[in-house]
C-alpha cells in the first residue's frame, strides 16, 4: 500500500515565472527509502517542499494516506505536517535554544499555545526526547545550546527533532550536503537504521549518487522539473545517469 | 565631471578623431569649476552673515547682558552647590528613575503591535498594516519628548503619569524600528523547520522568530532606557514630574546653587543608569 502518491505535480514560484516542476508523478510505499537525484536546479528541493506545502504546488495532487494534501485548509494542513518529519541541509535548528528545546519543538504540532508560551511540554515528550538523544548518541549534550555543536551533531539533533513527531513519512532535503564524506555516511546510516526500526518511509533528496544507491531501495532521477528515471538502484547504469545529469559521467 | 567635459568636446569634434586630454583642457575645466565654487562660497557667507545679524545681533538683549565682566559674574552665580537641597532631591530623583523605567516598559508594550505591523515579513496585511506600523514609528520619533509631555500634561494633568506616557510614546519609534529590522533579517531556515512540524503562527513566533531576535531587541530596549533617564530628568520643566520640576523651581526662585545641585543629581542618576545599562547589555549579547 502506498503512503504517498504524487500525481502530475507542477510548481512555480510566481505565476509568470518558469515552471520548476513539470508534471511529476511517483509514489512511496510502506518501508520505501526513495532517493531523488538530479543536477542542481532540477527542482529536487521544490519537489520535497511541495509534499508538506512549504512551497505551494500550482497543480497536481499529493495523496498522503489517501488524503489530498493540496486541497487542505491551513488547519488541516498543520495536522498533516505534524505527521511528516523533515530534515534539512542546513539543519535549521534554533541556534539559541538548547538541544532539548530543539527536540521538543518537534512536538509543537501536538502542543497548545499556552504550553508553547511557557515551554511546558508534556512529561511523555521529554522522556521520548531523552530516549531519542540516547539513540542518536547525544545523551551528554542535552543542555548544550544548538550552536555549540559540530555539524554532524547538529544534523543528529535535526534527525531526532523530526523523529519526535512520530512521523508517518520522513522528508530529507540534502541531509548530508553540509557534512564531510565520513560524517555523511554516518548520518545516512543513522537515518536508514532509524527509518527501518520505526518503519517510517523516507523521501530523500541527495546529489551524491553513490550514497543514494547505497541507502535507497528506489531511485527517481529528475532533470529540469521532469522525471527522467525511476527504478531500483541496480537498474541505474551509466547511460541513465548521463541522461539525468545531461553530461558525461565518468 | 571631467568625463562630461570630454564628452562635450567630442560633440564639437565633427571629424570624430580620437580626443586626448591635454593639460590646457584640464586647466580650463578647473578654471570653470573654480568660478562656480567661488559663487557657492560667497552665497554661504552671505547667509551666515544674515543669520548672525537676525538671530544674534538683533535678538540679543545687549543692555541687560552688560559688560564681559558682568557676563562672567552671571555665570559664576552657578558656581557652588546647595548641599542643603540634596535630602529634598532624593524623592524626585527616584521619581525620575521610575518614570524612565515605567515609561520604557510601557513603550515596549506599545512596541509590540507597532513592530508586528512594521516588519515586512510578518505584517498581517501588507498594504494597510505596514504603513500604519511605519507611521507609528515616524510619528513617535519626529515629535520631541517635551512636546509629547506638554500633550500628556494637558490630557492627564500635572504629575509623573504624564511623564511616563511621554517617555513611552517617544520610545516606540526607535525600539520598534530596530526590532522590526531585526525581524526582517531573521534566517528563514529555522522558520521553515518549525512550520514543517505543524506549528501554528503563534508557535512559529515563539520558537522561530523571538529566539533569533531577542539579544538585539533587549540591547535596544536597554539602550533606549538609558536615553530615557536623560529625557525624564527634564520632563518636569513642563510639569510632568521628576527632577525637572525641582530644577524649574530653583531657577524661578533664583537659587542658582540649588540649580547646580539639581544638575549634579541628574548627572548622578545618568551615570548610575549608564553603569547598569552597560552591565546588562553585556549580559544579554
Amino acid at each position: 500500500m502506498s503512503i504517498l502518491e504524487v500525481k502530475e505535480l507542477c510548481a512555480s514560484y510566481s505565476s509568470s515565472g518558469p515552471e520548476i516542476l513539470k508534471g511529476i508523478s511517483f509514489d512511496v510505499a510502506e518501508n520505501d527509502f526513495l532517493a531523488i537525484i538530479g543536477p542542481s536546479g532540477a527542482g529536487k528541493s521544490t519537489l520535497i517542499r511541495c509534499i508538506n506545502r512549504l512551497v505551494e504546488p500550482t497543480s497536481g495532487q499529493i495523496y498522503f494516506h489517501g488524503q489530498d494534501v493540496t486541497k487542505l485548509s491551513l488547519r488541516e494542513l498543520r495536522k498533516v505536517r505534524r505527521e511528516i518529519g523533515m530534515i534539512f541541509q542546513e539543519f535549521n535548528l534554533i541556534d539559541r535554544m538548547s538541544v532539548m528545546d530543539n527536540l521538543l519543538s518537534g512536538r509543537l504540532g501536538f502542543t497548545g499555545n499556552i504550553r508553547t508560551l511557557f515551554k511546558a511540554f508534556k512529561r511523555k515528550d521529554i522522556e521520548s526526547a531523552l530516549k531519542l538523544l540516547e539513540r542518536v548518541g547525544l545523551s551528554d549534550q542535552v543542555d548544550k545550546r544548538a550552536d555549540e555543536l559540530s555539524g554532524g551533531q547538529r544534523q543528529r539533533v535535526g534527525i531526532a527533532r523530526a523523529l519526535m513527531q512520530e512521523p508517518k513519512l520522513l522528508l530529507l532535503d540534502e541531509p548530508t550536503s553540509s557534512l564531510d564524506p565520513k560524517i555523511s555516511l554516518e548520518i545516512m546510516n543513522l537515518v536508514k537504521e532509524m527509518a527501518f526500526e520505526l518503519k517510517v518511509p523516507c523521501l530523500c533528496n541527495i546529489h551524491d549518487v553513490q550514497l543514494a544507491m547505497d541507502s535507497c531501495n528506489k531511485i527517481i532521477g529528475i532533470q529540469e522539473g521532469t522525471k527522467m528515471f525511476e527504478g531500483v538502484p541496480d537498474s541505474l547504469n551509466k547511460e541513465k545517469l548521463q541522461e539525468i545529469y545531461a553530461m558525461e559521467v565518468l | 565631471m571631467l568625463w562630461k567635459f570630454y564628452e562635450s568636446h567630442k560633440k564639437i569634434n565633427l571629424n570624430n578623431e580620437k580626443f586626448v586630454l591635454k593639460a590646457d583642457d584640464i586647466i580650463a575645466y578647473r578654471r570653470r569649476k573654480r568660478g562656480r565654487r567661488f559663487f557657492i562660497y560667497a552665497f554661504l557667507l552671505v547667509i551666515v552673515f544674515w543669520s548672525v545679524k537676525v538671530t544674534i545681533i538683533e535678538d540679543t538683549d545687549w543692555e541687560r547682558m552688560g559688560s564681559i565682566g558682568k557676563v562672567i559674574s552671571s555665570a559664576a552665580r552657578f558656581f557652588g552647590v546647595d548641599f542643603n537641597l540634596f535630602p529634598d532631591l532624593l524623592i524626585p530623583s527616584l521619581e525620575t528613575f521610575m518614570i524612565s523605567l515605567l515609561g520604557t516598559f510601557l513603550g515596549v508594550l506599545i512596541c509590540i503591535p507597532a513592530t508586528w505591523f512594521g516588519a515586512l515579513n510578518i505584517t498581517p496585511f501588507k498594504p494597510i498594516t505596514y504603513p500604519i506600523g511605519r507611521l507609528l514609528m515616524t510619528l513617535s520619533r519626529s515629535i520631541h519628548e517635551i512636546v509629547w509631555a506638554l500633550f500628556f500634561v494637558s490630557v492627564f494633568g500635572l504629575g509623573a503619569l504624564s511623564g511616563i506616557f511621554a517617555i513611552a510614546v517617544r520610545s516606540v519609534g526607535f525600539i520598534a524600528k530596530m526590532s522590526a529590522e531585526a525581524i526582517e533579517d531573521i534566517k528563514p531556515g529555522p522558520i521553515e523547520a518549525i512550520r514543517s512540524t505543524g506549528a501554528n503562527g503563534f508557535q512559529v513566533l515563539i520558537f522561530g522568530i523571538i529566539p533569533q531576535v531577542i539579544p538585539q531587541v533587549l540591547s535596544v530596549i536597554i539602550f533606549e532606557w538609558e536615553i530615557n533617564i536623560r529625557r525624564s530628568a527634564i520632563l518636569g520643566l513642563v510639569g510632568a514630574g521628576g527632577l525637572g520640576l525641582v530644577f524649574f523651581r530653583q531657577m524661578n526662585t533664583f537659587n542658582f546653587h540649588g540649580v547646580t545641585a539639581v544638575i549634579t543629581a541628574i548627572l548622578g542618576i545618568i551615570i548610575i543608569g549608564e553603569f547598569v545599562s552597560h552591565y546588562v547589555r553585556k549580559k544579554v549579547t
